[in-house]
């Protein structure tokens, strides 16, 4: 699904180059529950960043679906956006001045899905993370955790066939935080998501079936989880 | 999509609700004044073309050539025999009128005496306008020779009623009309307004000089309806020299202008139209655009402002699969929710500014709800502001990238360079202070006007119309006025002592040059007691005095009309004047008479029982509202069948200063607009620029930084940028304004102080904007703010 071969990112500052990823090469196949681990300043965002396409790398290519991606046109990138990707953030970013039910339905309009296959992905959504009686209230009117149910309701609304979470569970207590990760185990293994999640904790590696490490923009191990 | 976009918007107005009140109220305020001088132009732009006849009226003009043959000036009044001899000669005039000057005219109905706005027309002056007909025919109206059409409120005025057709009234109380017609009333933007008409013959019947074919004399329009295939312009040449084949010695040519035209390009020079009202109508339209603009402004800098705000909705929708133009049309509906709402607002306040704006002007606009073009023009305003407000912010906002929006590393540029944001600063600024300026100038101009001294007491001056019995009375009223106490002095002329309404040339006097015919007098004709009674200042010899009985064929010179005449000894000197020679017996310092604005010109006063007016000098002992019930009494006991119409000179001085306060107000008040405006748009950007710097501020305060000091730090961009603007736009002002100044002969001086003033004024009222938000900024508590951090 994901193919990255010798991705690159550096800036350059008075001409000395300031590596930030250093010829990350690999594979991430449909179906896959990835976590991508390090210290701070390791790179791990910025690669995600570069799978999510909100970056592009300075070198290397990176193939999404069998296309090459690494530099697309602001066009087609939304074309993925819209279809294949959600988004998953640390500080939720949902849209304050929209109720939780805008908030989900946002990418179906953007995506142009009709009002009743709008209103029936909505409903099911909101069942499913159980969030029906919550459909009416303002972001800032939830805890963190059902904020973030929000997040990852509204990331899966348009269907995407991978989710990309940054640090998901950073802002949350740690029974909110295994809540989120079961449902994304969930969601990986029931509905065959693909998933990729930049993480500091260990235990939330656990969730998924292989964990990348990696330090001063190096892949250092790549490793299988049982 | 666009509904939740819509929901989305509303409820970012009630979040905000400061940013939405000076976003609101700034663009309504705008957009009223915006309106308000569209109007106006509008009405300025639709005068005389109300008639269906209107693209095909044209006036008779006549320029008036030098020796040399160059045109010396243009006049829009012609002579009597002027249309008759055009329809004789062309086939392409289809029909015209004569009209004369509108008179205020006596109308009676029996008790019931007022005096009506009225003009002499011939007949055909009905189907050049097609008014509106209440009652009568439009065909047959003005065929008796003792008809009189009525508008609505003058017959409501005379009778109480508009249902008045075949009534009599009496004229002038000299003749019986009948009412043959009442129309509506007349638009208030035509040239030839009236509130009566009469006809022509009677006009004829009435006096002996209209009946006289004279090519010697312009007293009269001439009004005329050309076949409309007709090209003007070759008509007009083929009009050389008509008027010298009708009459030898007339140096002049006759040429036809449209009448729809006259209003706005009515000045001439050397012949050619260089202008007229559409100046002013061209600077009304400027300044509601720039009010306008800056008002736009307003919505553009606190939009981009906000941005911080909006970063991370931008950068989770674009994540999502907004496009970028999705993310305009959001922005751009924000706007025209903004706009939209401020219109509806600008049209309540325009319902309540319109009376005062049309008192100010002296003019009639309303706001017709019914009107489609109207609505139009509103949708357009729409449009237009909608879109200027909107561009800059949605193309602006729309192209974050997503990783700083959501990382809020958005880097704001700092500096010395002006960000976009900066320069629309200095631009509402600049306008703003253009306008100051311009307005401290014109009442300085209005001060220096009104400074110059008059050459006579104008204060408890008063006059009445010299009219019905006082002519034959004139003694008796002056002796009965006198021992009533309630005068000083009593004095007959020909005109006001305020306003210039005659002049004569051809003068003759020992040793003058041939060219010194040329020089133009201004004449009054009076008897005794005007030097007394207006207190005109005598610099040499005496006044008209009854102990002479060679008086009657006197003469008094200005003082400018001494020197023009180079005479060395003017008291005693013979002048001839109107074909006979007259003593100087004495000479007077100039007065101003006309236009205030002009150096006075030379001017004689000479003995003649020809008056018009009757000038009053009240007694200074007696209380005003006493005296002028003896005056109005003992007049009406003389001539009680006109009204008493008493004047005080000081007010008709006054009124000629009238465009020129006109100007000034409205400077001053668009001026004022335009700062408030501009400051609620200073107000906000600075409350967002402090709100962004509160960090900043609250390291610098824990490092010891007074309030005093936070404030200045605060606030010095933002003087930066005012200082800016009024480096910019003083010139401007000055430019502009010495531009101005150079229509008036006499004319104040533009002196440092004043931009000195304005610059003042703008940096104090900025500050004072500002303080408020640096203020609590500096105040604010430094553990509170960095602890989110």
């Amino acid at each position: 699904m994901i193919q990255l071969n010798n991705i690159e990112k550096y800036y350059a500052n008075k001409g000395i180059k300031n590596y930030v990823l250093r010829l990350v090469t690999t594979t991430i196949k449909k179906g896959e529950f990835v976590s991508i681990m390090g210290p701070s300043g390791a790179g791990k965002s910025t690669l995600l960043n570069i799978i999510g396409m909100l970056e592009e790398p300075t070198y290397g290519t990176y193939e999404f679906l069998g296309e090459d991606v690494t530099s697309l046109n602001e066009r087609k990138r939304i074309e993925r956006y819209r279809n294949h990707i959600g988004f998953v953030f640390q500080a939720y970013h949902l849209i304050d001045e929209m109720t939780v039910y805008e908030n989900i339905e946002a990418p179906l309009l953007y995506k142009k899905v009709g009002s009743a296959e709008r209103a029936s992905r909505i409903a099911d959504l909101l069942d499913r993370f159980n969030i029906v009686a919550k459909k009416d209230l303002f972001p800032n009117q939830l805890s963190g955790g059902q904020q973030q149910l929000v997040g990852i309701a509204r990331a899966l609304a348009a269907q995407p066939s991978i989710i990309l979470a940054d640090e998901p569970t950073g802002n949350l207590q740690s029974a909110q935080a295994e809540e989120i990760m079961t449902l994304f185990k969930k969601l990986n293994q029931e509905d065959g998501i693909t998933i990729i999640q930049v993480t500091h904790s260990e235990k939330n590696a656990q969730y998924g079936n292989r964990i990348l490490h990696i330090a001063d923009g190096v892949v250092k191990e790549d490793i299988t989880v049982a | 999509m666009f509904q939740l976009n819509l929901k989305i918007a509303l409820r970012n107005l009630f979040r905000n609700k400061v940013y939405a009140i000076i976003n609101i109220g700034g663009l309504a305020i705008g957009l009223t004044s915006c309106l308000l001088l569209l109007l106006y132009a509008g009405y300025e732009w639709g005068y005389d073309k109300q008639f269906k006849n209107s693209p095909h009226i044209y006036q008779a003009m006549i320029n008036l050539n030098g020796q040399n043959g160059e045109v010396m000036r243009t006049i829009d009044q012609s002579q009597n025999v002027m249309l008759g001899a055009l329809k004789q000669e062309f086939p392409e005039v289809i029909y015209g009128a004569r009209v004369t000057d509108v008179y205020k005219r006596l109308v009676a109905n029996g008790e019931e005496s007022l005096k009506l706005s009225s003009r002499y027309v011939d007949a055909d002056f009905l189907q050049l306008f097609n008014y509106d007909f209440i009652s009568g025919n439009p065909s047959k109206a003005l065929t008796d020779p003792n008809s009189i059409i009525l508008t609505q409120t003058a017959a409501k005025r005379i009778f109480g009623k508009t249902d008045v057709l075949n009534q009599k009234v009496r004229f002038e109380n000299q003749v019986d009309l009948k009412v043959t017609a009442v129309i509506k009333d007349l638009p208030t933007n035509v040239t030839y307004g009236f509130e009566s008409l009469t006809t022509w013959t009677l006009y004829e019947n009435l006096n002996q000089w209209p009946k006289k074919p004279n090519w010697g004399s312009h007293d009269y329009y001439t009004l005329l309806k050309l076949n409309e295939k007709t090209d003007v312009a070759a008509f007009n040449s083929k009009l050389k020299g008509f008027i010298s084949r009708h009459f030898s010695a007339a140096k002049e040519d006759v040429f036809l202008y449209p009448l729809t035209k006259l209003h706005l390009h009515g000045t001439f020079l050397n012949g050619k139209s260089i202008g007229g009202n559409i100046a002013q109508v061209q600077l009304f339209v400027g300044l509601s655009i720039g009010i306008l603009l800056i008002a736009c402004i307003n919505f553009m800098n606190l939009a981009t402002a906000s941005t911080q705000g909006r970063a991370k909705e931008i950068g989770v929708k674009k994540t999502m699969g907004a496009s970028r133009t999705n993310l305009i049309f959001q922005f751009m509906l924000e706007s025209f929710i903004l706009t939209l709402i401020s219109i509806l607002l600008s049209i309540m306040m325009l319902e309540f500014s319109l009376p005062m704006f049309n008192r100010l002007l002296g003019i009639e606009i309303v706001f017709d709800y019914l009107n489609p073009i109207n609505w139009l023009l509103i949708f357009c305003v729409l449009i237009i502001t909608g879109f200027i407000s909107g561009s800059y912010p949605s193309f602006y906002l729309s192209g974050f990238n997503v990783i700083q929006a959501l990382k809020k590393t958005l880097n704001f540029k700092t500096g010395y360079g002006l960000t976009f944001r900066q320069v629309l600063v200095v631009v509402q600024f600049s306008f703003s202070i253009v306008l100051i300026a311009a307005t401290i100038t014109i009442y300085k101009q209005i001060q220096f006007i009104k400074n110059t001294p008059l050459g006579y007491r104008s204060t408890g001056l008063i006059e009445i119309p010299h009219e019905g019995m006082l002519y034959e009375k004139f003694d008796l009223l002056k002796t009965r006025l006198l021992s009533s106490g309630a005068v000083v002095g009593v004095t007959q002329s020909s005109g006001s002592i305020s306003n210039k309404n005659s002049s004569i040339s051809g003068l003759g006097w020992d040793g003058m040059a041939e060219s010194d015919k040329m020089i133009d007098f201004d004449q009054i004709y009076t008897t005794y007691d005007f030097i007394k009674t207006t207190n005109i200042k005598l610099l040499n010899g005496r006044d008209f005095n009854r102990k002479f009985a060679s008086d009657t064929a006197a003469l008094l010179l200005s003082k400018k009309a001494a020197e023009v005449m180079h005479l060395k000894n003017p008291i005693g000197a013979r002048v001839l004047y109107q074909g006979a020679k007259r003593n100087v017996v004495g000479v007077f310092e100039n007065i101003v008479w006309g236009d205030p604005s002009k150096v006075a010109g030379p001017m004689v006063i000479a003995y003649a029982d020809i008056s018009d007016v009757i000038t009053m000098r009240l007694n200074p002992v007696k209380s005003l509202s006493e005296s002028i019930g003896v005056i109005d009494k003992l007049v009406k006991e003389i001539n009680p069948n006109f009204p008493v119409e008493i004047k005080f000179i000081d007010g008709l001085n006054e009124i000629k200063l009238k465009n020129e306060r006109i100007l000034g107000t409205l400077a001053n008040l668009f001026g004022c607009l335009a700062i408030f405006v501009s400051c609620l748009g200073l107000f906000g950007l600075s409350s967002f620029s402090t709100s962004q710097r509160i960090k900043e501020v609250s390291i610098r305060k824990i490092l010891g930084a007074s309030i005093l000091e936070l404030m200045t730090l605060l606030s010095l961009n933002f003087i930066k940028l005012i200082f800016i603007a009024i480096v910019i736009s003083l010139p401007i002002a000055y430019y502009i304004m010495n531009d101005w100044l150079q229509h008036f002969e006499l004319r104040a001086s533009l002196s440092l102080w004043m931009f000195v003033l304005t610059a003042t004024l703008t940096l104090l009222i900025s500050i004072l904007t500002i303080t408020w938000q640096t203020y609590r900024a500096a105040k604010t508590n430094a553990v509170e703010a960095l602890k989110y951090e």
